[in-house]
């Protein structure tokens, strides 16, 4: 995630001093590092991937002939690939918009002064803290039909008759695995938008409640609209994050059979695991990689999210 | 000044490039012998048979350490379920292991990437091996494995929950089965049959009803899945998941998870392993079971057999003598005997065979050998079937029809060869 920062002042002086290009000359020992890095980790990576798309590669793992784009004829004629994308629209709908709305609601709550409130926050963080396998892992075998503890209290309280395998099936399993995705992603969401909430000036609530405004309106029409940059960095972070997520999925979905709970990502690494196909895989990487890159133009470009209020 | 600083810029870009290329796109560097100093390093990529493997190989390579002081050998540990994706990903890598102990190997073998058997052990150490392991190493008349491991699938029952239920005799048709099963979901609270339909065993467990049915997964020359008979076994494997006489979502149930619950006595049947004999001693001695050979649809004997072998990935070839030394001390009768009853496997060796002839636990498995099924690894398609079953056959117990199932797997094979 690149920030882009405003050009200061002296910035524009020293530019104006040569010509770009000696600037740029000058500046690249300081910059070089940074550039080479994203050279290698990013850059070069992402170039591979879009070469070896074009490829045919052998399941063994040897280069052997160009494919021009042979691999996206196959992708697209692939017949999952419907359900695979609407599963993956799901996924991201669902565990972005309600991870927000509860993060609002959260977010709200902690800015409220009361006791104890350091240690709610600080519990707050805890998902964050703890690795995102470690946490699925532990919801996986606590809903396992055998021996899980979710099945052992449903069981206990009379509820079902015997352990269900809710991640065995791929509707449930979906499911369960939306709301593990929500927990580990409230406690980034809530504190950016706190931190945005702490930023509001109070000076614009006192008016609003000067003007008369009550509750609900003061919330709607003068803390949201000053939210909104904290909004979209948490939407925009959130959306890529879900739509690349991997692990979660991996192991909440891992043994359903057949793709019908495959989203893009998942689907990607079956392809890599079972059908051995790299030069497939990549392809559906590029295609992965491109709708990450629409979701963010149509996001900057609707909601501008690097706009000054 | 500035002309340093452009210098200093060039000569960091050409580095960088330098270094980009080399680790992208170069076709012959990597898992090169440091031949300096006279010491050749092995690296060794084996997966798990069991929570010993490890120690075992440790202590192999340490014994073969002192006896040979310019080898060093270097060992990775992986999973099953891992070990092919780490293989390839070394592969890509130019890093490929010297010796590797895998499941596969024509389509290794067919790219040239390995090398011959004769490279990799003295002549009599092959002419040790059983006559029918040794074939099934051969890829177009060559062999380039080395038989590792043998072993036999055959039907654990558990006493206890047939007497509960009133099933007498030991089930030797599916149609027993299937009844006895269906006893035993009904009348106890223990599931009848386990069906593990996962991505860890769907292969075995399908081979195993196909081979009851004289069906197979074709030969080295193609891979034939949707075959009659195979899917005469596949409907029988469904009938049973529809009948409600397995445990629940068997297309999403894995072996080890489920053999378990044959240990903890929640489960009437289970095709399981040597090991599990072993299992069961460790974790609930009290567990009264029986074991007996694979129900078939006739009830003539059938069941899968599995090979497993050691082979060396050809690399620049400067340590095929290296790699030698080692397979001829590891296949020596004394350090081969000792790893392959450890781990509960049949060995392949006509020595080895000899030192463990008075094996009892072995008995029932090494009766069925003769009439086992093998996977067909002499086939190059056949690691791309092995996934598609992984990924594919679950759906049988998903509501997907035993037709169309095979099909999605026999075109997922064709795609490959």
């Amino acid at each position: 995630m690149s920030s882009v920062l405003p050009a200061t002042n002296r910035a524009r002086r020293t530019r104006r001093r040569g010509t770009d290009s000696q600037t740029f000359l000058s500046s690249l020992p300081w910059i070089g590092p940074a550039l080479l890095l994203i050279l290698a980790i990013v850059v070069f990576p992402a170039g591979y991937m879009i070469y070896n798309s074009t490829r045919k590669i052998s399941s063994v793992g040897t280069d052997l002939e160009s494919a021009g784009l042979e691999n996206f004829v196959t992708i697209f004629q692939d017949p999952v690939l419907p359900r695979v994308l609407l599963n993956t629209v799901l996924w991201v709908v669902s565990v972005v918009v309600i991870t927000v709305l509860l993060s609002l609601v959260l977010a709200q709550f902690l800015n409220k002064p009361f006791p104890g409130r350091t240690i709610v926050r600080m519990a707050v963080i805890v998902p964050w803290a703890a690795s995102v396998v470690m946490t699925t892992t532990v919801f996986y075998y606590g809903l396992d039909p055998n021996y899980g503890i979710f099945n052992h209290f449903f069981v206990q309280l009379g509820l079902m008759d015997e352990g269900y395998g809710w991640t065995k099936n791929a509707v449930p399993a979906i499911a369960v695995s939306v709301v593990v995705a929500i927990f580990v992603s409230i406690p980034f969401t809530t504190y950016t938008l706190l931190a945005g909430l702490q930023a509001i000036p109070q000076e614009t609530l006192e008016a609003a409640r000067v003007d008369g405004a009550g509750r609900w309106k003061t919330y709607l029409l003068v803390i949201i609209p000053q939210l909104r940059s904290a909004l979209a960095v948490s939407m925009l972070i959130n959306i890529i994050n879900v739509f690349n997520n991997l692990p979660i999925l991996k192991v909440m979905t891992g043994s359903i059979p057949g793709n019908s709970a495959d989203t893009l990502m998942t689907y990607i690494f079956k392809v890599l695991q079972f059908d051995r196909r790299l030069d497939l895989s990549s392809a559906l990487s590029v295609v992965n990689f491109a709708i990450v890159l629409v979701i963010v133009a149509i996001y900057v470009k609707t909601v501008k999210p690097m706009q000054e209020i | 000044m500035k002309r340093t600083t452009r210098t200093g810029v060039l000569a960091l870009s050409t580095a960088a490039a330098l270094l980009l290329t080399s680790c992208g796109f170069s076709d012959n560097g990597g898992g090169s012998a440091d031949a300096s100093g006279g010491t050749t390093t092995l690296n060794m990529l084996v997966p798990t048979y069991s929570d010993g493997t490890k120690g075992l190989w440790e202590g192999v390579i340490a014994d073969f350490e002192a006896e040979h002081e310019n080898i060093d050998v270097n060992l990775e540990v992986q999973s099953w379920e891992n070990i092919e994706g780490v293989l390839k990903t070394k592969l890509q890598g130019g890093q490929a292991p010297d010796i590797y102990n895998g499941g596969a190997f024509a389509e290794f073998a067919a790219e040239g990437l390995l090398a011959p058997a004769s490279d990799i052990a003295s002549q009599e150490t092959i002419d040790d091996f059983q006559t029918t392991f040794a074939d099934a190493e051969k890829f177009e008349g060559t062999q380039f494995g080395l038989p590792l491991i043998a072993s036999a699938r055959a039907l654990f029952y558990n006493k206890a929950l047939m007497e509960e239920a009133g099933v007498d005799a030991v089930p030797t048709t599916w149609e027993e089965l299937h009844d006895a099963s269906k006893l035993i979901s009904e009348k106890t609270k223990a599931d009848g049959y386990g069906m593990p339909l996962g991505s860890e065993e769907a292969q075995g467990e399908s081979l195993i009803w196909f081979a009851g049915n004289g069906g197979s997964f074709g030969d080295s020359q193609k891979i034939s899945v949707n075959t009659p008979q195979n899917l005469e076994a596949a409907e029988f494997m469904k009938k049973m998941v529809d009948d409600g006489v397995t445990q629940n979502d068997p297309g999403a149930t894995q072996r080890t998870p489920m053999l378990n619950t044959f240990v903890q006595g929640k489960l009437g049947f289970a095709y399981a392993l040597p090991q599990t004999i072993g299992q069961i001693e460790d974790e609930n001695p009290k567990l009264d079971y029986g074991v007996a050979a694979v129900p078939t649809k006739s009830g003539e004997p059938a069941t899968l057999g599995v090979a497993d072998r050691l082979m060396s990935f050809r690399n620049d070839g400067s340590k095929s003598a290296a790699v030698k030394e080692f397979m001829d001390y590891f296949f020596s009768a004394d350090v081969y005997t000792d790893w392959v009853s450890t781990e509960g496997f049949l060995p392949t060796t006509k020595s080895g065979s000899e030192k463990m002839a008075g094996d009892e636990t072995l008995t029932p498995f090494l009766d069925m050998l003769p009439n086992a099924v093998f996977y067909p690894t002499t086939n190059p398609a056949w690691n791309a079937t092995d996934g598609a079953f992984k990924s594919l056959m679950g759906e049988l117990g998903t509501g997907k029809s035993a037709q169309e199932v095979l099909e999605s797997i026999q075109a997922k094979a064709d795609a490959a060869s």
